[in-house]
């Protein structure tokens, strides 16, 4: 009876395997044949993008720089690589893929948090489609969890609730209606509501692994020969301590990379309408940010 | 670990290995050491518990079972029952009765001598407490031999499928089975993977998934819509059923495959045409416990109130009820809610059951319907005092259904397509296996092509849109 | 008391309590073969045969009437 027990069991795992392989070779074909959306993005990031001067964050990054500006003044071709949900490991990911491919002239880090989080790192699965083809981002994505090799036999795995993102990204109708503009998206909300004070003191507890991934973006940005600026853009809060600009200042001196920190600056924190919530500036917003880095830039580059 | 880890899964298939290859004798030892291996694996110290708790049982029921004298029974009984819900109530109540107390005087100007506790609650300990008393009391009322073997005594208590969320089973159903362990079933094999990769889809394709939706809409109450808060409290039940009651599904799976039978725990509870249907549908091994440990003394002792009698056994019972789901006001409220559903039930039986033969509504499909959707919007009610984290916000949820307007609030549309998807197949197989038993057989179709087509699509379909990033079972807290 | 006896004091009591004047008793009868009997309505129907036997249960007695057939020799054995 044993023997008939392993026999189905082996029948259903060859039916599985079989199934899983044919369904996930064609998510991950049309995973790489969107023409739009965050997974087009991404991609764009990490396989084909050229351009000299890149901007690496989280939601913060994606919709605060607007490339036109940067295009305009710096004269320069632009991507924002930006991506919702997504912090410090993952950006480092994405600047390692880049680094295989070319050298970027001017990068930038939208800095965010280092602290350790309740859902670890589920959002690193937001690069289980490029495991297999780049090794360079192998050891983040294990980051995961132990049994994450295990897992990406599936070739559904790295797709999994992704299907319906993958048909959209797909279809014609949406790469019209939203066109992708060199990575950037605009946010067109505004905030209702007056300023709020954040004092009240979390618990916060300092990620080793968020640290080493930051100093390892600062050294091969630095050693890659491009030069390098790490910014703390505008939040519509006002507080008295924040312990992710002290940390990110702290290893960026470390590290002699400037840090910029806008998180106190006056201009925003005065005007509502330029955010669409409390952490992201609307387009407005975004636009009057990206001008001011901008002539920042152009100081910094003329003072070295 | 949980089933839902992977490290349930590694473990999980070693263990049979192990257990099929060990002599028949020798396998209920390998079940101790696997069920403490569990446990150990959540938290070694609360194994401790478990040791105390076998032990204590051990002792007194036999001390009980040597003498004839009730008095003396009786003390050994209430003595063994207090020593068991001792840690209970120490892990679960002492340490809100304590932060209240604290909070209470201070807003006085007065000071509670204890620092603030914050305790780490064991997890099934509510579900073992029961299992426990269950056993006492069956030795007690003379309904079972007491167990001399402590070790099947031990694992009885600690039996990993059930430890953590239950069913909560009883003796007479587990001892038995626990000392008699069978050769190889390969049917028994079978069925069990079977509830086990139902159970999986439940929870990881629709309850977590809806999880997801609610959760963002529950954790930000004040700042949603009427109708999206309607329509968050309205998932909900789906959630918790597809939560529980899949895991249930595995626990039982996990037992069958071993060869132990375990009771069923829910039966397309949503279904039910009047709240009391609904009790005897909805994790029904807590509350055939509750019937028989707690409701049925009650209202056999207020018996000469009749009907009121019964009332007050009700309402003591989901009291009970609600505060071992947890200590806080919102649970409190929940289980009066039952408790005033049920009695209303119990006072109008006679006269609606008069009315629908009358006029023949029991037959009629439009009559059904209408209990189904009546039924389930009081339990709807009732669960949002479940899901709130406080009083505060339950009433504020009623208060935004009815007074705050706007459009609903989407989120991700393709989260809540997944989660639809998942609950339609779900309520789609609870609704054959209701109304239509013998057709749309899948899992059980005599034709072994439809059967092995039907398993492995479902894994795939858990691998397609299953949740594997977080998603906590709810009844852990228990 | 005969057993035909107690069978039929009990159809008489069955029938006032659960208001169904064709019910027939057998000795297999359970709660789930009978409308309206459950536990709601077992304690009502405890009381009412308590009553009319002039006899009283004890708690650990009513596990052990599972049936009709049961309850008939339980209520032998105390009257």
């Amino acid at each position: 009876m044993i023997k008939k027990l392993i026999l189905n069991i082996s029948i259903v795992a060859v039916v599985v395997f079989v199934l899983d392989f044919a369904i996930g070779r064609t998510l991950r074909y049309f995973y790489f044949k969107e023409t739009s959306g965050q997974h087009f993005r991404t991609t764009c990031s990490m396989e084909t993008t050229e351009a000299d001067l890149l901007v690496f964050g989280s939601s913060r990054a994606n919709h605060h720089y607007v490339p036109e500006i940067f295009e305009d003044s710096l004269k320069t071709t632009f991507y924002n690589a930006g991506r919702d949900g997504n912090g410090i490991l993952f950006q480092t990911a994405v600047l390692k893929s880049v680094l295989t491919r070319y050298f970027p002239k001017v990068i930038i880090l939208d800095a965010g948090g280092f602290n350790k989080e309740k859902d670890n790192y589920d959002r690193l699965s937001s690069l289980l489609p490029y495991y297999r083809t780049h090794k360079e981002i192998r050891s983040i994505i294990e980051l995961k969890s132990p049994f994450e090799k295990i897992k990406l036999l599936s070739q559904i795995y790295p797709f999994n609730s992704q299907i319906i993102a993958i048909a959209t990204g797909n279809l014609d109708f949406f790469a019209r209606s939203k066109p992708d503009n060199k990575g950037y998206v605009a946010l067109h909300g505004e905030w209702p509501a007056e300023i709020s004070y954040n004092d009240a003191y979390s618990a916060y507890e300092v990620d080793a692994n968020k640290i080493f991934a930051l100093r390892e973006f600062i050294n091969i940005a630095k050693k890659s020969g491009a030069k390098i600026f790490v910014i703390y853009s505008p939040v519509f809060l006002k507080f008295k301590k924040n312990l992710d600009i002290e940390v990110g200042n702290d290893v960026c001196s470390f590290e002699n990379v400037p840090y910029w920190d806008f998180s106190r600056d006056t201009q925003f924190l005065s005007n509502r309408h330029l955010f669409q919530d409390r952490s992201h500036l609307n387009h407005k917003g975004a636009t009057i940010f990206s001008k001011l880095i901008v002539t920042k830039i152009k100081q910094g580059i003329l003072v070295n | 670990m949980v089933f839902t880890s992977f490290n349930f899964l590694l473990f999980f298939p070693g263990l049979i290995a192990v257990y099929f290859l060990t002599p028949i004798r020798f396998r209920w030892p390998v079940l101790l050491i696997a069920s403490y291996f569990f446990y150990i694996n959540i938290k070694p110290v609360f194994a401790l518990l478990l040791v105390y708790i076998s032990l204590v049982t051990y002792l007194l029921t036999r001390l009980m079972e040597k003498t004839e004298v009730e008095s003396k029974r009786k003390t050994c009984l209430l003595i063994n029952i207090t020593l068991i819900l001792l840690p209970l109530i120490f892990f679960k109540y002492f340490s809100v009765i304590n932060n209240y107390l604290i909070n209470f005087l201070a807003i006085r100007d007065l000071r509670w001598p204890l620092p603030e506790i914050k305790l780490f609650l064991p997890i099934g300990i509510s579900f073992y407490t029961f299992t426990t008393i269950g056993y006492i009391v069956d030795v007690y009322n003379e309904e079972i031999e007491v167990e001399k073997n402590i070790g099947i005594l031990a694992l009885f208590v600690s039996f990993f499928p059930l430890i953590l969320s239950g069913p909560i089973e009883r003796a007479k159903n587990m001892l038995p089975q626990l000392k008699a362990l069978n050769k190889f079933d390969y049917h028994m094999v079978v069925q069990g993977l079977k509830l086990m990769l139902w159970g999986y889809f439940m929870k990881l394709v629709v309850a977590d998934r809806i999880g997801i939706y609610v959760d963002a809409i529950y954790n930000h109450i004040g700042q949603h819509n009427g109708k999206t808060l309607l329509f968050a409290s309205v998932l909900y039940p789906f959630q918790v059923y597809a939560d529980l009651g899949g895991y249930s599904l595995i626990a039982i799976g996990t037992a069958r495959i071993l060869g132990i039978q375990v009771m069923q725990n829910f039966k397309r509870p949503f279904f039910a045409t009047s709240m009391s249907e609904f009790w005897r549908r909805w994790h029904i091994s807590l509350i055939s416990w509750l019937t028989d440990y707690i409701y049925t003394p009650l209202s056999f002792a207020f018996r000469k109130f009749k009907v009121w009698g019964i009332v007050i056994a009700l309402m003591i019972t989901f009291f009970i009820s609600g505060i071992w789901h947890g200590a806080a006001l919102t649970f409190v409220v929940w289980g009066i809610m039952q408790g005033v559903f049920l009695s209303a039930e119990a006072l109008t039986n006679k006269r609606k059951a008069l009315f629908e033969k009358k006029h023949q509504l029991n037959q009629k499909a439009w009559y059904i319907f209408l209990g189904i959707c009546f039924t389930f919007i009081l339990f709807a009610a009732s669960q949002i005092f479940g899901r709130a984290e406080s009083l505060n916000s339950a009433l504020q949820v009623y208060r935004r259904i009815f007074t705050i307007p706007g459009a609903l609030f989407i989120g991700s549309p393709a989260y809540l397509i997944y989660s639809f998807f998942g609950l339609v197949m779900l309520l789609f197989k609870d609704f054959s296996d209701e109304f239509m038993p013998s057709r749309f057989l899948l899992f059980e179709s005599k034709h072994k092509f439809i059967r092995v087509l039907a398993y492995s699509s479902i894994i795939i379909l858990i691998l397609l849109i299953g949740v594997f990033d977080g998603g906590q079972f709810i009844y852990f807290q228990f | 008391m005969e057993r035909k006896e107690v069978m039929d004091q009990l159809t008489t009591i069955f029938r006032k309590v659960f208001s169904n004047d064709s019910l027939v008793l057998k000795d297999e009868l359970t709660a789930n073969d009978v409308d309206q009997w459950d536990s709601l309505s077992h304690m009502i129907l405890i009381t009412e045969i308590e009553k009319d036997f002039s006899i009283k249960f004890k708690l650990k007695e009513l596990n052990k009437m599972r049936n009709v057939g049961n309850m008939i020799e339980m209520i032998i054995s105390k009257i």
